[in-house]
Formats: C-alpha cells, structure tokens, sequence
C-alpha cells in the first residue's frame, strides 16, 4: 500500500507536521486531514478552480498538487484571508456586489483574485478575466464577481 | 405609482454571504460522522443490457467493505422519480443507459470503495440500444420500457390550422436542433445518511427539495415519511438538477444495511455520465402570417429526447407545448410534444425547462417571417404581441403585468443603436449582426397548481422565525423570505431567522423550481407575516381600546399614536410566548384540458426581450458577443442585487446552450470532464452586458413582484441565434453554434447563392 512520508506545511502562517501518502493531494490533506474545510472539491482534475489556494503566495489548484512535493511550503486558504473576523476587501467587495450566490466557486475564486490584486493591484478588465477565467462560476455569470474584484482592488490601493 | 418600502427594493447584502466568503458554509461534503462509510456506485457500462447475474463475493470480503448491496436487498420499494416511478435505484433486470445503477459498496474509506467496485463482475447481455429519439417513436422499436417509447404527449389544439395555413400569404417553416444541455452545478451530488436512535434516519443533503428526498428515502427503505428527516445543506447550485434524490437513496440503503452513518460523493466524472441534464429537442414548426405580418397559425411538433427515465419530461414537455405562441397572439394553433424515452442518459428538469427550446424556434421563424414580408423584426413583434384582451397558446387572458410592448419598444431603440454600430466598417474578416428574441413564461409548475405553506413566530423581542419549505440554493430565496417578512413585521432583516432546509420545521412547498418561490412561498411567508402581525394588533387594540388599523408594529413594540407597548408586555399579559400563524398561497389556476390544452395554468407570466450584437470570424466561425441587452420583467424587485445576479446567470448559462455546451451521447455520455463539456467563462462575458428591469407591479404578487429567474434565460438562444443569422446571412437551426458549425454553414454560404436558407 502507501507508504506515508512526513512533511511539513505552514497553514495560513502556522506549521503544521503531517505524514501524508505519496498519492495525497494538498486539497485531500486540507479539506480531510487538516479540517479546512473552505477549500472545495469541484472537479479534482484542475478544470474548476474551486479548490485555488496560494502555494508560496500563487494561485494553482490544490488538487493538483501533491503534499509530498510541497513539503516546507506556505500555504495560504480562504481561512486565511479574514483576520480576528475582519473581511479582507476581497470578501466584503464579494458580498457588497452580490458576487456571491451558491458560494461554492467563491473561496477559489477569491484566492484567484486576491492573487491577481496581490501582483497587479490596478488590474485591467482584460487582466480580470484572464486571473479568473480557471475558476468556473455557473450562478453569476462573473459580471458581479468582476466588478468585486474591481472595487477591492480600489480599496486596497487605498481609495474609498 | 412607486412604494417607498423600508426594505423591499434594497439591494441587501445576501444573509449567509459572509459565511460563504469565509469559507464556513458548510456543504455536504464538508460533513463528517464519526464511523462513516463511504458509497460507491456500481454503474452499467452498457445503454441497454439484461443482466444476467451479479457476483459480489469477492468485494464482500475485501478489506475495509462493510456492505455490498443489490437490487433485492431493498428493504422498501426499488423504483422512484419525480413524476411517474419508473426508475429503479438499483436495477435487478435491465439497465437502460450507461450510468444505470448496479450495485452498492460501502467501505471504511473511499478508496477501499472504489477497488472494491472494481471486484464486482456483472454479467451482461448486451443489446442494441436505441439512441435516436425519432427512430425510438417508430412503430416496432424496441421498448425501452413497457408501455412503448412515448413517455408523454401532450397537444394544444385552438382554431383550425389547415385552414388558417392554406389562406395566410406567408408560411415558415423548419427543423430546429435545442441540445441537450449539463447543468453543471459546481457541487457535484453528495449526501449523508445516518440512522438515529430509535429506528429512524436523518439525510444531510444538497438538493432543491429535501422533501422529495425524504419520500424516496422512505419509500426505499420502506419506512414512513414520519421516521425519515432530511436537513439541506447549503447547496453548491442546482438549476433544477437536484431534483432526483438517486445518491441520497444510495447512502440511506448502506447506512441502513450497516446501521453507521454512510456518505455518497459524485465525481465529476460520475455526475456528468450519470446525472440527468435538460432535454434536446428535435422541433419541426411552421408558422403563418398574412401580408401585413397577423400572426395566424402554428403548427409544430416537439420531440424531447427524455432518456431512459421520464424524470420531470412529462411536465417539461408540456410546458413548452403551452408556450408554443411565445409572448404573441396565434388564433390557431395544432402543435404536438412527445417526451420520448431512449437509451441515452435520462433527461429532466433543468432551468427553462422546455420553454428556451420552443422559445429558440418560434423567434428563429418570426425573424424568417419579417425577412419574407420585409417589415422590421421588432415592429412584426410588437404588432402581434399579447395584451390584456388577447389569449395566450392556452387560452389564458393574462390580466395584468405585461409590459411586453414596452419592453419590445425599448429594445427597438437599441436595435437602433447596436445597427448603427455595424454601420462602421468591421474588422477584414468579420461579420457582424443584430439579434432579437423574446419569450414569455407562465410561473408556477404547468401540470397542477403550486400550494405553498410558511409559519411566522413573531418573538417577544420583535425578532421573528420563518419556515418555509422552498429552499435558498444560491439564488437568494432565503433573504427574500427575510425581506418579506422583515417589512410586514416592521423590523430590520437581521432580526428574521429563515427556515427551510429542514423537513421536521419547514412545510412542503414542493420543489424549488419553475421560478416560483418569490411568487408562491414569498406570498405565503407575506400572508403569514400579516396575519401574525394583524393577530397581536388585535389583542393591542383591545388593551388600547383602538382599532387595529390606528396601530402600527414596530421594532417589537405596537405603537399607537406616541405610546408604545412592548411585545414582551403584551404576551406577559396575555397567554402568549410568541406569537404564530400559518398562510398558505395557492395561485388562481385552471388546469389543463387534455385534448385541447386550454386552461389557465399561471397565476402570473413573465416576459423577456433580448437583443444581441454579435461578431463572426469568417475563417474560424468562432462567435462573439460584442453587446448583449437584457430586458427582464419582474413586476417588482425585492432586491436589486439579487435581480441582477439571475439575470447575469441566467443569460450566461444560456450563452453557454446557445454557443459551446451540447451534452455528446454514443453509447454513453461522452464528455466526461469539463475538459470536453465546456461552459462559459469569464472570457466569454460579452464586452458588454446589460440589464433593463421592468416594474409593472404583478397585483397578485408580494409588493407586486412575481417570478423570473428561468425567464432570464428562456429568449438567449433564439436572440442569439438570430443575430448570427444577421450577420452570415444563413438561418441557423442547430444549437449549439460552435465554431465548426458556424464555420460549416459559411462554406454552404460561398458555395450556393445568399439566399439559400440552411
């Protein structure tokens, strides 16, 4: 059978020690090992992008990454994004915009966004939906998500 | 004349929005027992076989498998659907499409599940299957059931169209192609079944109707309703796709078996293979005019592939038939639909259900129509566009709330402006065109009237609990039922708790579907909101010596005139602790008649106008949508957020019928990922995207609003269709318009003369 191998991880800024399966995927290790369970599961082949974190600060698709060849990594997930209960911009602007309706396209595609503002705060339209377009959305048809992404970027650049 | 409301009309921020961005709404998958198994599904390779044995010994004794089950291990009844029960949960004799369900295995984890599976050796006898819904109708075709191959057929019959035909000045006609389409909730199905001390079990699930989930479930395991209860969790999306409670059968059958908390899981893979999509249609229609463009008769047949199980068929195909006039007056009418069974995947409820399909044909030859008289597209609409004296296809006068003209005026004015646009030159190489399509939509199920029922308690600090039994699957019902109840009872909406997702609280108000909940339950949830309230001015009056109607309920208090008395005070005062009443909402119906399909089927209709400009690559045959208007009636918006959110889905999902998506059967389903069954994404939003809400207050609504959310969809092939059809000057009749369509029928086009239709 397999045979698990230890590595370490650091979770939205704590390390974590976990002895993993070589065919274990970072998506399987947050969602059912380490009970971070915001991270979804939509398609587990990398054609969804619900499962989008931040490995070493880039958006990639956690199921398509195995736990063994990310040990020592950082990790950042949705839970991650709100500190002691205030919304990061990116959440509110999501919530203000009616970007949020069956909600499960919604952690990826933030961490999607929050990657997209994190390298170029003053994204264009086109630069919008080119971060974005891995992450389906069957409710909104992204016209209120883009628009999300447009106001949080407003704030964190530091207007109103 | 406008209402100021306090709290309908504003765009509240969704109620369980920040739990979602957080990440801590919790989805069935989420859920996690202590000693769960873990289900697989064995499932037929084959679209129709018989089987001849199953052998499960050696998955019974793999390692970590707790159960193997087969058809005749079904404590209860093995056969379900929504409409007639006609779909076995595991099949004993025959399967009839690749993906039927064989056989059951629950293990310790999912991957002793999953090579358990592979252990299991069915014995087939293979035959011939039927895939062709046409070939399936012929006289002599294998059955796919007994009973013959026609699931449904239903007629609408008014005037007499031979006659109307032989003397109108111009008939149109053609064969139109509608695809069958994936719904592709994001969540894939999921469910947890976990017995409950005393013999009974409760379901976690997601699903559009935990009621529904709860009858199957019994009827599988042979229990009553009364010992099963099912609690929705949120629910990653449905669109009428989560309307078959196949998984949640699957995991109650090994949970009851094993006596342990069991979970299902689809793979995307599974849930594209197995799951039920929306019905292709094959459409032949014929539609004739007099010169000045009198709309005088239709005439059509429908075909809808429905698969090897009826699902909702019987009602989708009725739906379209009795929208087969659209938004227009036709005096006479004879069109036929047929849900038609196959071997191919089954095929049921989906948003639209039915009324894009038609919708797609009747504005392709309305538009055909316009071309052969040479009047302008909008005007020939306008003039034969339904108002509050003409019947619709089944002879229903609507009564009020048709803004139809209106919206079609507008949409003439852009028009105007998307044409002056092709006045510029376009891009070498491309060509550009205009398109309008519109549709209307009766709202409320079509075969029998939608009763709902909600509960209001009115608490002693003015905070209030609805239940409701029609469920918020990311649409934003439950802040609507908020909303509603949150303006009758004078409070701010954070003081509502909503109910719905749990069949021991809240009343079945059946499905989440037919773009009813705001009309049907948010009426009853109004009706239950105001008699709570009316009951405790009542009592306050008395106190006060007052009428009820000097009194006001506010913040918890009844106040009158300065004074106030606290709810607190007054159920101290009297026997009360909170205060509850129960309404129910029954729109004003008259079913259909079989023969003729007359009656009156909708307490309201909604009406849809669209106008598309669109750019066709001549060397690729690739589409884009360049602007995109979107003309949505609502009677009254409860929330704009939430308005703009369904149009906005709405209109992309049916970008995504109208240009890329078409659900591929050869045997079984082909596109097994969304790899190959491609849906729209943020690329594909036009560059502009537009939405026009229309007001016209629906009487028999809550603060005048009525439904829309299919409508938003219903008009966007046939808009789109039509403005390609400008712009290559060829009719299209096949959705989707992927590129090599487009691109096949451009080569037609610079072989044979421009006016060749194809």
């Amino acid at each position: 059978m397999n045979e698990p191998g230890a590595i370490r991880l650091t979770i939205n800024g704590r390390a974590v020690d976990i002895s993993v399966s070589p065919n274990e995927t970072l998506l399987e290790i947050l969602r059912y090992r380490l009970g971070l369970a915001g991270t979804k599961m939509g398609c587990d082949t990398g054609e969804c992008g619900a499962c989008t974190v931040l490995l070493e600060g880039k958006a990639v698709n956690a199921c398509l990454v195995l736990g063994v060849e990310v040990n020592g990594a950082s990790v950042t997930t949705i839970e991650g994004l709100s500190s002691a209960g205030h919304l990061h911009p990116l959440q509110q602007a999501f919530i203000d915009h009616g970007a949020v309706q069956c909600g499960f396209c919604t952690p990826g595609m933030i961490m999607s966004a929050k990657s997209l503002l994190d390298e170029s705060p003053n994204p264009t339209e086109e630069d919008t939906r080119l971060a974005l377009a891995g992450n389906l959305c069957r409710c909104t048809g992204y016209v209120s998500i883009m628009k999300a992404v447009a106001a949080a970027g407003k704030v964190i650049r530091g207007g109103k | 004349m406008a209402l100021d409301y306090k709290i309908i009309g504003k765009p509240i921020p969704r109620l369980d929005g920040r739990s979602k961005v957080m990440g801590e709404a919790r989805y069935g998958d989420d859920l996690s027992l202590p000693g769960m198994l873990y289900v697989k599904v064995v499932r037929s390779p084959h679209p129709n076989a018989r089987i001849r044995s199953i052998n499960t010994s050696r998955a019974r004794g793999y390692p970590g498998v707790a159960s193997v089950l087969t058809a005749h291990d079904i404590p209860g009844k093995n056969l379900m659907g929504p409409i007639i029960k006609d779909q076995p949960v595991l099949c004993g004799e025959v399967v009839r499409y690749v993906g039927d369900a064989v056989a059951l295995v629950g293990a310790e984890t999912e991957q002793a599940a999953e090579e358990a599976l592979e252990l299991i050796k069915v014995d087939y006898e293979i035959l011939a299957p039927v895939l062709d819904p046409l070939k399936a109708m012929e006289p002599g075709a294998p059955g796919i059931h007994s009973g013959g191959n026609i699931g449904t057929h239903f007629k609408v019959r008014r005037g007499d169209v031979e006659a109307a035909l032989r003397e109108t000045a111009v008939v149109v006609e053609n064969r139109f192609f509608y695809p069958r389409v994936e719904h592709a909730y994001m969540e894939p199905e999921v469910a947890v079944v976990a017995p409950e001390p005393g013999g009974g079990f409760t379901v976690w699930s997601s699903t559009q109707y935990p009621h529904l989930d709860r009858e199957e479930v019994s009827r599988a395991l042979g229990l009553p309703q009364s010992r099963v209860r099912v609690q929705q969790m949120m629910t990653g999306g449905g669109f009428g796709g989560k309307l078959n409670p196949h998984a949640q059968c699957c995991a109650a059958l090994i949970s009851w078996k094993t006596g342990r908390p069991a979970k299902i899981r689809y793979t995307r893979e599974e849930s594209l293979i197995a799951s039920y999509k929306h019905h292709p249609y094959v459409i032949d229609m014929k539609l004739g005019a007099n010169r000045q463009g009198k709309l005088l008769a239709v005439e059509a047949t429908l075909v809808g592939n429905t698969g090897a199980y009826l699902m909702q068929g019987r009602a989708v195909i009725t739906k379209s038939v009795t929208h087969v006039s659209g938004p227009y007056y036709i005096p006479n009418i004879k069109a036929d639909a047929y849900a038609v069974y196959t071997n191919c995947v089954p095929c049921g409820a989906m948003r639209g259900y039915g009324v894009p399909q038609v919708t797609f044909a009747l504005e392709s030859l309305i538009d055909e129509l316009a071309g052969r008289l040479s009047l302008d597209p909008v005007e020939l609409r306008i003039s034969n566009a339904l108002d509050t004296t003409l019947p619709n296809a089944t002879g229903q006068v609507i009564q009020a709330s048709i803004p139809i003209k209106e919206m079609l005026g507008r949409a003439k004015l852009k028009v105007q402006s998307f044409k002056s646009l092709l006045q510029e030159a376009p891009p070498k190489g491309k060509l550009r065109g205009v398109g309008v399509g519109c549709s209307t939509r009766g709202i409320g199920s079509i075969r029998k009237a939608s009763r709902s029922t909600a509960v209001v308690s009115l608490h002693a600090d003015g905070s209030a609990t609805v239940a409701c039994g029609h469920v918020d699957l990311g649409q934003g019902s439950n802040t609507m039922m908020a909303q509603v109840a949150a303006e009758e009872l004078g409070v701010d909406v954070d003081r509502i708790e909503v109910v719905t997702n749990d069949t021991a609280i809240a009343p079945d108000c059946e499905s989440t579907s037919a773009s009813r909940v705001t009309y049907v339950s948010g009426n009853a949830v109004r009706l239950a909101a105001a008699k709570t309230r009316q009951r405790v001015l009542e009592i306050a009056g008395q106190d006060l010596g007052c009428a009820p109607e000097d009194l006001r309920l506010m913040n918890g208090s009844v106040v009158y005139r300065e004074q106030g008395v606290s709810l607190a005070e007054l159920f101290s005062k009297h026997t009360f602790h909170n205060m509850t009443s129960v309404a129910e909402f029954l729109p004003d119906t008259v079913p259909l008649d079989p023969e003729t399909g007359q009656g009156r089927p909708a307490g309201t209709f909604n009406f849809n106008v669209h106008v598309a400009l669109v750019e066709v690559d001549e060397g690729t045959g690739q589409v884009r949508i360049l602007r995109y208007v979107a003309l949505t009636d609502v009677g009254r918006m409860i929330n704009p957020l939430a308005v703009e959110g369904q149009v906005y889905g709405g209109m992309m999902m049916g970008l995504g019928s109208a240009l890329m998506e078409e659900v591929n059967v050869e045997n079984g389903v082909t596109n097994t990922s969304f790899a190959t069954y491609l849906i729209p994404t943020t690329f594909d939003v036009p560059q502009e995207l537009l939405i026009d809400v229309i007001e016209d207050p629906e009487p028999t609504g809550p603060f005048g609003a009525k439904g829309f959310s299919e409508g938003t969809l219903d008009p966007v092939g046939g808009t789109i269709a039509n403005a390609v059809s400008n712009a290559i000057g060829i009719r299209v009749t096949r959705l989707p318009m992927t590129s090599e369509r487009i691109h096949e029928l451009l080569l037609q086009r610079s072989i044979s003369s421009p006016s060749k239709r194809g």
